[in-house]
């Protein structure tokens, strides 16, 4: 294909400018990302056993909910049966408390289990928050700032990467064809990265442009709505006024409406109710599952609404396979970018495009301080500028210390136990990010290219060593999680080396050059 | 001839896409709103399809808006399309300011 050559440099330039300016936040989101495709793999393994009672028998639930209602009236203007329990969803019954008026503080969930005599047990420990930590690291794109700060900061990263992707997608254009399977490996890294950066972009091309423009809508679509409401109306977010029911007619057992459930929908599996009685007396039955052919709403499940007196699906508009086209159009943006669809394939292919991702947004940050050394060279500049030096130093420190702090504080969840919380995590992470990025700093980027890769590796060994360490407390399950960390300390370390030989082969002018590299015996 | 075209006006440029086409993104949004008789934008199906609607629309005016030589032609041009597009919403009566 042939383009007007000041079409391709100019946006060969945006390219560049977009990629440096929005590529470390990019890779926070990525790598974080990926690993939410496990979220629920990392809750399990990540949660200590419940001090609970094992939870009754479904049959035995409406007794549970009676006594809770009777200890906590407050439970009663919603409260989740879970239908499917194991160490991450340790109770038959918990519920929401929020300790203010804020709608975002974060609420306190109670756990409600029968002992074995027929007390009523209450619990405010749950499972691990640090998968919970993950994610939203993800989504704020690594921004320790309150959710209102972070999400517009999020929105413009997310403007930025979709200006990349059409951007590079027309610089790559014209060569297409003929650099497509094109890995040139060998003495000239800088071609076999844009090699690898383009091959993995144009790969996975779709899956990033729904990654841009799903996240624009996550970051602004209060602002999309607010601005339809100005102009179109309509924009009251108030649910219909409930009708109060005199004296109600009994609920359906949870055991009945899943009967219910079945008769209607027999290929939805159903895995919490969410049930709601409120002073108004409008009662609101919300069930939330999994259905093997069709895609869900939310990250992990699809909702329905059911009648809590007949058990008939009402609310179908987020139902796995009882919507609309429209609903279904809209199911789909969601689900493409949580990839909650096609099951363990997809979630397998999503973690690793994730990792990809990742990958990308970091060979882009190399391949654009190698051009600007190049740029510098021609214009007689002997050494790098302070600018370029930082940047290399902050593309060294941040992956590593991204990868490294997500390490610790996953594996810190075992001998924190029921006392983690999500701001000790949170700490937790940012320490050990911070200090890779300072030692980034401090060291230069070549030096600290090949140490901070073998430190990040050292880091995801911590996971399964926590695993070992603390298993009379926390009996071992889910080994995937330990197996997946000591796959990525190999992949670090292997990188590391490489870092290490290309310290002391690349040009002295380069930020990648380190004498110490040379010393250690490695041969240019 | 023809100016070359260069990002280094890309502020004019950028602001233009940004801004115009963000008003380009809401009358995409609101000319399905006006056709397809949605009134109300959170709750119902059709209308979180128009909300969705804005975020592609917005991100590939903001991606193509460098296709414009000069800034002026930017502004210009986006404005003409908002001119013709909000026509047609204004006449059929969905707006409802």
């Amino acid at each position: 294909m042939k383009l007007p050559t000041d079409l391709i440099k100019m946006y060969k330039e945006i390219h560049g400018w977009v990629g440096i300016i929005s590529g470390l936040a990019l890779f926070i989101a990525f790598f974080a990302g990926a690993l939410t495709m496990f979220e629920d793999h990392i809750q399990r393994w990540a949660s200590p056993p419940s001090a609970l009672a094992a939870p009754p028998p479904l049959e035995k639930t409406p007794e549970l909910v009676a006594k809770v209602l009777a200890a906590h009236p407050e439970a009663k203007e919603g409260y989740t049966v879970h239908l499917v329990t194991d160490s991450a969803r340790p109770a038959r019954v918990s519920w929401d408390v929020r300790p203010g008026e804020d709608d975002h503080a974060p609420p306190v969930t109670y756990y409600a289990s029968l002992a074995p005599e027929g007390s009523l047990q209450v619990e405010t420990k749950g499972p691990s928050p640090v998968a919970q930590f993950i994610d939203v690291l993800h989504q704020q794109v690594g921004l320790p700032f309150e959710h209102e700060v972070a999400m517009p900061i999020m929105g413009a990263i997310a403007m930025l990467y979709f200006v990349a992707i059409v951007s590079g997608l027309v610089v790559l254009l014209p060569s297409l064809v003929s650099d497509l399977f094109a890995m040139r490996l060998g003495k000239n890294v800088k071609r076999m990265w844009l090699d690898a950066h383009n091959l993995l972009g144009i790969f996975s091309l779709p899956f990033h442009i729904i990654m841009a423009l799903t996240a624009l809508v996550f970051a602004f679509h209060d602002q999309f709505y607010g601005a339809q409401g100005l102009a179109f109306g309509g924009a009251e977010r108030e649910r219909p006024a409930a009708v109060a029911q005199g004296e109600a007619p009994p609920m359906l057992t949870p055991v009945q409406m899943v009967e219910r459930l079945r008769q209607q929908a027999p290929d939805f599996t159903p895995m919490v109710l969410d049930i709601s009685e409120r002073r108004d007396g409008s009662r609101n039955v919300r069930v939330g599952g999994l259905s093997e052919r069709h895609a869900v709403r939310g990250p992990t499940m699809g909702y329905g609404a059911i009648d809590p007196v007949t058990g008939e699906l009402t609310g179908k508009d987020y139902m796995p396979g009882h919507q609309d086209g429209w609903s279904a159009a809209v199911t789909s943006f969601f689900t493409l970018h949580f990839g909650a669809f096609g099951g363990e394939p997809i979630r397998w292919s999503y973690f690793l495009l994730g990792l990809a991702g990742a990958f990308i947004f970091y060979t882009g940050n190399l391949l654009w301080i190698e051009s600007r050394r190049k740029r510098e060279r021609k214009a007689g500049a002997v050494e790098q500028t302070r600018a370029t030096r930082v940047l290399g130093a902050l593309t060294v420190g941040v992956p590593t210390g991204t990868i490294a702090g997500i390490a610790i504080t996953l594996a810190a969840a075992k001998p924190l136990g029921a006392g983690a919380t999500e701001g000790l995590h949170s700490m937790i992470f940012y320490t050990v990010f911070l200090a890779f990025v300072a030692w980034a700093m401090v060291r230069g980027a070549a030096r600290s290219g090949y140490e901070l890769a073998f430190a990040a590796a050292i880091a995801m060994v911590a996971v399964p060593l926590s695993s070992l360490a603390f298993m009379s407390r926390h009996p071992v399950s889910i080994i995937g999680v330990d197996a997946i960390a000591l796959l990525l300390c190999g992949g670090l370390f292997m990188a590391g080396r490489a870092a290490q030989k290309r310290a002391a082969a690349t040009p002295r002018d380069s930020v990648w050059f380190s004498s110490r590299a040379v010393a250690e015996g490695y041969p240019a | 001839m023809k100016p070359q075209l260069t990002a280094k006006n890309w502020f004019g440029k950028v602001s233009a896409g940004l801004i115009l086409g963000f008003l380009l993104a809401l009358g995409a949004s609101g000319l399905f709103r006006t056709l397809g008789g949605v009134d109300e934008a959170f709750f119902s199906t059709r209308g979180q399809f128009s909300m969705w609607m804005m975020a592609p629309v917005w991100a590939l005016v903001v991606s193509l808006v460098f296709l414009f030589r000069t800034s002026l032609r930017a502004w210009g041009w986006l404005a003409l399309a908002n001119v013709v597009l909000w026509i047609p919403i204004f006449a059929l009566g969905g707006v409802k300011l």
